[in-house]
Parts: C-alpha cells; structure tokens; sequence
C-alpha cells in the first residue's frame, strides 16, 4: 500500500506554492497569502520564516495599507540575491541573461549569431564565457540556483540534446550538457524549444495570464509554437510536441527547412514572407528587420508588398482556423516576427478564420501580440529554471550553497 | 445577452438641410472594442460628437449602461465617463505629460496645485496601461514621437475613470511600430474592461483589435457585426455599398 504524503512532502509543497506566489506575483502580504493558499495564518508564518531564513524571500512593512488596524508584512521576492541563468540561441540572435527570483532580468547581453554551420563547442564557449562574466560582476552574496536555455529546434526533455534544428543547422547536438560542462557551475541547464518555452512564458508573465487553453505561435526564420491546454504545456510523449511550424497546410506547397513541402512555416515564414515581397533573402536582408521592412512598405502603400502580406496572411488565418478547431482556445497569441505579420495582414488572417474555423471555437477566441515581445523566450528559458527551485526551495538552495 | 454600455437608438442628425445622419443604431460593450467604420461623410464624426455631448441630436435616444441619459455638453459625457480623443489629440506642446493630462481639470490642495498627487496618478495611470515608452512624465509634449503622444491623449482620457473611450483615427499618422503600440494599447484598454470605440480606415487595424464592427453608410448604419464572423471583403461592401448578401441595408 501507498503511504500518503509525508509531513515533509506537504512542507515542500507549500513552500513551493508560496514562492511561487511571490516569483509570479509579486510582493504579496501575508494576509493575501493566507486567502490565497486556503491555510491559516500561523502556517502562513513558518513557511515564510523558512524561506526568509533560507535567503529566498525577505518581509517588509508595507509603505501605506490605506486600512485601519496592524499592517499586514509584506513577502518579496530576493531578486538581487537568489537568481538563475537564461540562455536563448536562436538563428539570428544569442542571448544570456540573469534573472532575479520574482523574473527581474539583472543583466543580459546579447550578440548577433551569423547564419551558418552548428558548432557546439564555439556556441556553448560563448553562452558561457557571457554568463562566467555576469557572474562575477554579482553582488557577493549572490546565488546562482539554475540555468535554463531556449532553443530554435526540437530537443529531447530528458537529456538536453537537440534533435533536429533546421534553422540553426543543429543535428542530433548534445547542447545541454555541453554548456552545463563549459559553464562549470555545478548545476544542470535545462534546455527547452524556444516556442514552447515563450508559450508558457506569455501564459505565466505576459498576455496569457489566468487563460488556461492557448495557442502560442513564435515567429521567427521559422514558425513555432507551444500549445498550453488546461493550464499545461502540451508536450507530447518526449517533449517534441506543439511543432505547429510544421502542420502541413498546403500539399505540394514551398519547400521547407524540414525537409516536407507546404508546412505552415514554408508559407508564412520569413522566407515566404520576403520572397513574395520581391527581396532576396541574402545575407544582410533577412531577419526581424527585413520583415519589418515589408509590413513598413505595405503601409505605405507598395503593393508588391501588400499583395504578399495578403497571401502570407491568408496561410497564417487557415493555420490558426485549423488550431483553433482543434483544440478550442481562449486565447491565441502572436510571438516573434508573426506580431509584426499579424498586425499588418489581421484582415487577411481573421478573414480566412471567418471561413475556415468553426463558429463555436471562434465565438470567444481573443487573438493578441505577445506582451513579452522579444523577450518571450529568455523570460521562458528562466521560468524552466525556477521550475527546480519552485519544485523544492530548500533542497535546491542548499545544494547551490545557499 | 449583455446589455451595451453605451447604446444608440433611432439617432437623427440634421445641419440645416442636410441630414448626417438617419434613424443610427450604434452599441458598444465594456471590454470590447468596437470599429466604427465608413467612408468619408458617412457619419462617424457626427455620431461620435453626437455622443460626446458636441452636437445637439434632432430625435434619438442615448442610454448608458441601459438608462437613457442626456449629453447635452462635453461636461454630461465626461460625467457619465465617456472619453474621446480627437485625432488632432488637443494637447499643449509647451506643457509635460503630467500637465497635459491634467489640463483644466487639475488637482489642488488648498491654493496650490497639488503636483505630487497629480504625478503619481499619471504615472499609476501609464503603468497601468503598460506604457514603457516615455522616459519621463515630466517631459514636454513637444519632445514626443507621434506614438507617444497618442498614448498620452488615450492615458489622459483613461485617467479620470472614464468608461467609454471613443478614438478618433488613432493610428492615422503614425509608423508601423508605433501603430502596433498603440493597438496594443488600444486592446490593453478594453481588456481592462473598458468599452473602447475605435474609428479606423485601415483594415487591418480593425481586424487587428476589434470585436465587433459597426459600419455607416451614407449616413445610416448598414450593419453591426462580430468581426469573426466576417471577412475582409463583406465589410467592404457594406462600406461601399451599405449591404453584402445578407448583411446591411435591405433595398
């Protein structure tokens, strides 16, 4: 027979919950925490004294309650103090940063990654000389608790290699334990698809937040995307799912990265997009500005740039009417460059929706632009390292040397 | 089915013999946005005047939250909560943020002006619509990129509790990146539970943020639509034609 949860199982559960409330939330008062989490106000007290004790929360007087009576202190967040690293590669762009417990990016520092051959050991010496040198210039009492990377390709959720990654080139490369071992930290890096991770940041920090069934589509070389249903990333059996880029809308379509033909990213990717604008994508005249570039021209009434939004646009709204169908959203957001499409072709998309979605999914979708914007991905690559700590405050800051 | 927080039955509107407007219906919903479209001299400006308290209406009845109410002046809208932002947006270059969005309507604490009240609630006011881009509310309007002004005319007609917030071409004159700022805010505004009329030419504007789409032709309202229920095309029928099959004006 199964014992029930331990004394300590529940402890570790609810100084998770509580944390979690102050990462996510914000400064919060005891009082809010103790209607928040349904417990009394003494057990409201041990958690958060545990977790003071342990570095990880502090309690203030709040500055003006308004009410009458003993204000109620006031948990926070130690950003400053207790923090994790957050790595986005991405075809066009690295990016490191270091986020504060309560998701307070620190530092971050970003460079331009050329389009081109997957080396492991120069990309993983980068992410890691960066995060070396962001380290050092810490405050000294600062503790590093996790490290978490978003990654444009498929990766494998048990061990951090990356499957298949067209757009960055990357084949079967063992990432997460390279930059693990480069970084030297002592600590694992989780590594999760960039779309994903940007889905589940928009659902906890950004546009999504409270709606427990939504779509995320990332736009960037190509098209991602993370499906959250009940409050939970679809992930699939190991981790590959929600590869809306790669939903074949259009048989005998444009070639595409992958391999098939008439994916949703051959048709309203990037290169769709400038292609039918009439640019070459060259080296020089690709990436977030040359789109940028064509929905600028359409406003101003270049047709040739128009007409592409228009088709690119229209594929955009029969992907979506399919999703949509599929798994009855509340909410669908547009990430990466398909915010910049979205708002310039939303005719065209929810035109094409009108008549391909059906009218009882369609009735009460809200579709909206990331509120994360280009930060969607780094502020994910951070949450999935908080999901350690999140999981277990004590242990995990004890093992960093808290 | 709700009922619209500010709704427009059978509106006439006449200058001298010319009739703008004929027998208007118009509904607009707290966290909603709602397009009101049409050609040039269908009507929108008048409605919305009409609305605002600017015109006096020949015959028609304006509720509010479903009680008819009377908008007679600017003063009466402003009362029931009801904000416009002209696409001139009315703002004075010589004075900062926090002086515009106070002008003529400013705080005091005794005989002073009370500058620090005043302060915080602009800034309450631009956080709360997640406005990142200005860098000091203490900054002239002069100094400010197009986008920013037409944040701080939306922030100023929000500041005062306002319910409904008509915008008259918010996007007209601006660039690509700051039009998608400012729909942003303008979706920000009705997910906050706002009723958020949104006057626009540019399709996919409307499409981009609204719910529903109401559009005026000649003067009389052809349909009001969700706007998932329709495309690109129909709507411009109804523009154009004041009717697309089923939709718009019987013959």
């Amino acid at each position: 027979m199964r014992a029930g949860p331990s004394q300590e199982d529940i402890r570790r559960h609810n100084l998770g919950t509580l944390l979690r409330h102050v990462h996510l939330g914000g400064p919060i008062s005891r009082a809010e925490l103790t209607s928040r989490m349904g417990l009394n106000r003494s057990t409201i007290m041990a958690l958060t004294s545990d977790l003071t004790a342990a570095g990880l929360v502090r309690e203030e007087l709040p500055r003006e309650t308004g009410r009458a009576g003993r204000p109620s202190l006031v948990v926070r967040p130690e950003s400053a103090r207790v923090y994790v690293f957050a790595f986005d590669v991405g075809p066009d762009r690295l990016a490191v940063a270091r986020v504060g417990l309560g998701g307070v990016i620190l530092d971050r520092r970003e460079s331009v990654r050329r389009r081109g051959p997957f080396d492991l050991t120069e990309l993983t010496g980068e992410l890691a000389a960066a995060a070396r040198q962001m380290r050092r210039k810490a405050r000294h009492d600062a503790v590093c608790v996790g490290a978490g990377a978003a990654v444009s390709g498929g990766v494998r959720r048990s061990d951090g290699v990356i499957r298949f990654g067209p757009n960055l080139h990357a084949d079967e490369a063992p990432f997460g334990e390279a930059l693990g071992r480069r970084l030297a930290f002592g600590l694992p890096v989780s590594v999760g698809n960039d779309a994903n991770l940007a889905a589940l940041a928009e659902h906890s920090r950004g546009v999504g937040v409270g709606v427990r069934d939504l779509v995320y589509l990332h736009g960037d070389v190509g098209v991602g995307g993370g499906i959250i249903a009940g409050g939970h990333l679809l992930g699939g059996h190991d981790g590959y799912g929600g590869e809306i880029g790669h939903m074949v809308i259009n048989p005998g379509g444009g070639q595409c990265a992958c391999g098939s033909r008439g994916c949703l990213e051959a048709e309203v990717g990037e290169r769709a997009l400038l292609e039918a604008a009439g640019r070459s994508p060259e080296e020089g005249h690709q990436g977030r500005d040359a789109v940028r570039n064509v929905v600028d021209a359409a406003d101003r009434g270049d047709i040739v740039a128009q007409e592409a939004l228009r088709q690119v646009g229209d594929w955009l709204g029969l992907g979506v009417a399919n999703l949509v169908n599929l798994f009855n959203p509340e909410m669908v957001i547009f990430g990466g460059m398909l915010r910049e499409v979205y708002l310039g072709s939303a005719a065209q998309v929810r035109s094409r929706m009108a008549v391909s979605a059906l009218a009882p999914q369609r009735e009460k979708l809200r579709l909206r632009t990331s509120a994360l914007a280009d930060d969607a991905t780094l502020v994910g690559a951070a949450e999935l390292a908080f999901a350690h700590v999140l999981a277990d405050p004590l242990e995990v800051l004890a093992r960093a040397g808290g | 089915m709700t009922t619209p927080l500010l709704e427009v039955r059978g509106l006439d509107k006449s200058f001298g013999p010319v009739q703008v407007l004929h027998d208007v219906a118009f509904s607009a919903y707290a966290g909603e946005v709602t397009a009101l479209v049409g050609d040039n001299g269908a009507g929108k400006s008048t409605l919305v005047k009409c609305v605002g308290g600017i015109h006096p209406v020949d015959a028609g009845r304006i509720l509010f939250d479903g009680d008819d109410v009377q908008v007679s002046t600017p003063r009466d809208a402003g009362a029931l909560g009801i904000e416009i932002v002209y696409q001139d947006l009315a703002l004075c270059d010589n004075l900062d943020i926090v002086q515009n969005m106070f002008l003529g309507r400013e705080r005091r604490s005794g005989l002073v002006l009370d500058e620090a009240t005043m302060e915080e609630m602009a800034e309450r006011t631009l956080s709360g619509l997640s406005v990142r881009s200005v860098k000091s509310i203490r900054q002239q309007v002069a100094s400010l990129s197009g986008g920013q002004r037409q944040t701080v005319a939306i922030a100023k007609a929000v500041l005062w509790n306002s319910r409904v917030v008509i915008l008259d071409e918010p996007t007209a004159a601006l660039g690509v990146a700051q039009t998608a700022q400012v729909l942003e805010l303008v979706r920000r505004l009705a997910d906050q539970g706002l009723a958020v009329v949104l006057i626009s030419h540019n399709m996919n504007d409307v499409f981009a943020v609204s719910d529903r789409i109401a559009a005026l032709y000649l003067g009389r309202m052809a349909a009001q639509v969700r706007t998932a229920d329709v495309t690109h095309a129909q709507v411009v029928e109804l523009i154009t034609s004041g009717r697309s099959g089923e939709l718009g004006i019987a013959p």
